[in-house]
């Protein structure tokens, strides 16, 4: 699973970043490393961008590259809307 | 005899460097340029408890593995200029990937003193930060600070003086875990048989570089006797910690150096409460999917009012200043080519220059407040997805929508694109964007030519600029600019309330660059256009001369200017243009609106002399040589061709020489190509 599959406030922990080589590592470096737990804050109109929360920072990523980090789901963030999670796709982890 | 520190500003982005930076430095400040790139050279002197402070601003960077041209001059600033101390500018609010940065200072060997800046907001937000707990944790004194305010700033210097005078070498590092560790210390072993170079470079610094693959430290090696061996050791050393962590080896060291921050700050910092900040609140109406992109339209729409209609009244209050004193000048000056020269040449050049003045203020106003306060970066979030399509950054958005007011100013806002293939782009596509100053010229051939819906066409030719920008863009990126497109990831900071300080600081910044770059070759091509429309002047053969005088159109014809004209003709004749349109683009160049005096002088004279436009377009009308296809090609004509002198500056003063000729070639070749398209195929179905 990515965060490319996750929707607004769910919860995460990285588990790796695979993309090549450049733009892996500045995600690293920007706080994606394995272990890190985040949130997907939002999506931009048409779905993308993705603005992530992270090591507790606000960060702007595509979806191309939120596909190339792996994660764990790990919950949602807003309590009360947990009984819509029933409508959405799949299933966690 | 004052003991002088140098001392380097560094820290992420958005973390209140420059408000520290202005708070030690108070005014003794100075602004130059790093050789060959437009980032800001920022440079302040501090007296203080004898010492002499010299602090250099540096750009913001997120790691010492540089990606953007901002970060590679921190880097090199800091590596090769070798400053006494590293003032490092941490934003409290986000302390872990600050300290990212931080560490590595630590690791270069260069004596390292951080301030915990933002700590108010931090405060505020719940966040207690133990800064003795994380100094002794950390080796590195931490020191509270509000650059806003000014406070800490003493002790922050105090901590800099005592880490400068104690010289201590380093008594902790990020420790990496016992495997690379073992990696490290092997490959630094061999660095270390080198004096000179391990003098120059930390080897423990360069060997995890090594490790992480860093394109850089291979190039500082070079120069080092065992290079080959050195290489050689590196390469196995990653290949054993691949095979033991499962990952690229510069990701295992990201990932145990964050685990080693991890650590710290869970001993030193609390998160007491979690509160939603304001941020976070404003973000939910801001970023809205929904409302995000409305709000966003009407700030660019107020931006715009503010700009275009606001700067109306300056504008006019400066040219009836400047037309006082060319009426002034007039009667001081005497008579004939002195008072040409004067009036129609230097006075009309400065004035030209000063037009613009407000409406740059009112714009970087603007602008500063937008990036100040945080929300340029969210504009470029809301906006990436559709000019991705187009192989852009959502942050062309914001220079591109300003290139329809004036493409001097948006060719200068194009600066808030880090990645300089972005910026390259951005700026080339400018021009396409109708500025206002073409829309004059719009306004007199569609009056002449389609007034039965003048509207529709001016609209036709916008709309064929934003086609040929997006167009553009697209060969742009497939062909000078090719592989993968920029990666968009993008911090996007918390809001916070921009200091008048840093706003007026960037709006002087702005005119002065204004000025220096952009005013002198305005007023140099003024002078030019004068005097290629003013000399030859008709030879003096009798009792014609003075009616030839009286003619302004025939020496106009028969100037530089005119013969310019007449030679291109043939090369503009397949486009349906006659010699005076070629003269009236020609002078063009100075000003876009000056096409449409210069057509006033070409057909004045014909037209009769009563009335302005109305008789202008009545002479376009009656002139055989047009006609609304002429009309509709010349619009085009005007919009594709290269754009004023003062663009051109900016646009070498940004991207440099090589780009400004591809733009005049481009520009040029494009315009004739769909001038020559357009008007034969008009001939065709007519």
């Amino acid at each position: 699973m990515t965060i490319a599959d996750l929707g607004d406030g769910d919860n995460f922990r990285v588990k790796r970043v695979s993309l090549p080589k450049e733009i892996g590592k500045r995600l690293v470096d920007m706080g994606f490393t394995g272990g890190a737990e985040g949130y997907v804050v939002r999506s931009a109109l048409l779905g993308d961008p993705l603005q992530i929360k992270i090591r507790g920072y606000d960060i702007s990523i595509r979806k191309s590259e939120a596909a190339g980090i792996e994660v764990a789901h790990i919950g949602h963030r807003y309590r009360r809307r947990r009984g819509m999670r029933m409508f959405r796709k799949g299933t966690d982890e | 005899m004052n003991k002088i520190i140098r001392a380097a500003i560094a820290g992420n982005p958005n973390s209140g460097k420059t408000t520290i930076f202005n708070a030690i430095t108070g005014a003794h400040q100075k602004v130059g340029n790093y050789a060959g790139v437009t980032v800001d050279k920022k440079e302040g002197r501090r007296l203080y408890k004898g010492y002499e402070f010299i602090i250099y601003d540096l750009p913001g960077t997120y790691s010492l593995t540089a990606y953007s041209v901002d970060e590679m001059i921190a880097r090199d600033f800091i590596i090769e200029g070798k400053p006494d101390v590293i003032i490092d500018v941490l934003d409290s609010t986000n302390i872990e990937r600050n300290l990212y940065l931080c560490l590595q200072f630590q690791e270069l060997g260069v004596p390292v003193v951080a301030a915990l800046n933002i700590i108010d907001q931090a405060e505020k937000m719940g966040i207690r930060i133990d800064e003795k707990a994380l100094s002794s944790v950390l080796g590195i004194s931490f020191l509270k600070t509000a650059g806003a305010s000014g406070k800490g700033i003493d002790e922050l210097l105090d901590a800099a003086i005592a880490v400068v005078e104690r010289k201590e070498k380093l008594q902790r590092c990020v420790s990496y875990g016992p495997e690379l560790e073992r990696e490290i210390t092997a490959v630094g072993a061999l660095l270390e048989r080198d004096p000179a170079f391990s003098s120059a470079y930390s080897p423990r610094w360069t060997a995890i570089k090594l490790i992480e693959k860093d394109a850089h430290a291979y190039q500082l090696i070079e120069n080092h006797p065992l290079s080959a061996g050195i290489k050689l050791i590196a390469g196995e050393s990653i290949r054993r910690i691949e095979n033991h962590f499962g990952r690229d080896a510069e990701i295992a060291v990201s990932e145990q150096r964050y685990g080693y921050i991890h650590g710290a700050v869970t001993e030193a910092v609390r998160r007491e409460i979690d509160v939603r900040t304001a941020t976070e609140r404003a973000d939910s109406i801001l970023l809205n999917r929904y409302l995000g992109l409305p709000v966003f339209v009407f700030i660019l729409w107020a931006v715009f009012q503010a700009t275009f209609k606001l700067g109306e009244y300056p504008v006019s209050w400066l040219e009836i200043f400047f037309s006082r004193l060319s009426a002034f000048a007039s009667g001081v000056v005497p008579a004939g080519l002195p008072r040409s020269l004067v009036v129609d040449g230097i006075i009309a050049g400065v004035g030209g220059v000063f037009s613009f003045v407000p409406l740059v203020i009112i714009l970087f106003l603007c602008i500063s407040i937008l990036e100040d306060t945080g929300y340029m970066a969210r504009t470029a979030f809301i906006m990436d997805r559709f000019l991705h399509i187009f192989g852009l950054h959502g942050q062309s958005f914001m220079p591109m929508m300003l290139g329809f007011g004036c493409s001097v100013a948006a060719v200068m806002a194009a600066r808030t694109l880090k990645s300089s293939r972005d910026r390259i782009i951005t700026i080339l596509i400018i021009p396409f964007m109708s500025c206002g100053a073409k829309l004059p010229v719009y306004v007199l051939l569609a009056g002449a030519f389609f007034y039965h819906n003048p509207g529709n066409a001016v609209l036709a030719v916008y709309l064929t600029g934003v086609v040929l920008a997006v167009f553009s863009s697209l060969i742009f990126r497939r062909i000078l600019f090719r592989g993968e497109a920029t990666p968009f990831v993008m911090e996007l900071p918390p809001y916070r309330i921009p200091t008048i300080r840093g706003i007026a600081w960037h709006v002087w910044d702005k005119l002065w660059q204004y000025f220096k770059r952009a005013g002198t070759v305005i007023l140099l091509a003024s002078i030019l256009i004068w005097t290629i429309t003013s000399f030859p002047k008709p030879a003096h053969n009798g009792g014609d001369t003075a009616r030839i005088r009286a003619k302004t159109e025939q020496a106009l014809e028969y100037s530089i200017a005119g013969r310019i004209g007449k030679f291109m003709e043939p090369v503009i004749k397949p486009l349906g243009f006659d010699w005076k349109i070629g003269v009236a683009a020609v002078t063009g160049f100075a000003a876009k609106e000056i096409t449409v005096s210069t057509l006033g002088i070409l057909y004045k004279a014909e037209a009769g002399e009563n009335g302005e436009n109305e008789s202008l377009r009545r002479a376009l009308r009656d002139d055989p040589a047009f006609n609304p296809l002429v009309a509709f090609v010349f619009m085009l004509f005007i919009l594709i061709i290269p754009p004023c002198f003062a663009t051109l500056a900016v646009i070498r003063s940004e991207i440099g020489w090589k780009w400004l000729f591809f733009s005049l070639a481009y520009t040029g070749a494009l315009a004739w190509l769909i001038c020559f398209a357009v008007y034969q195929a008009g001939i065709f179905v007519v």
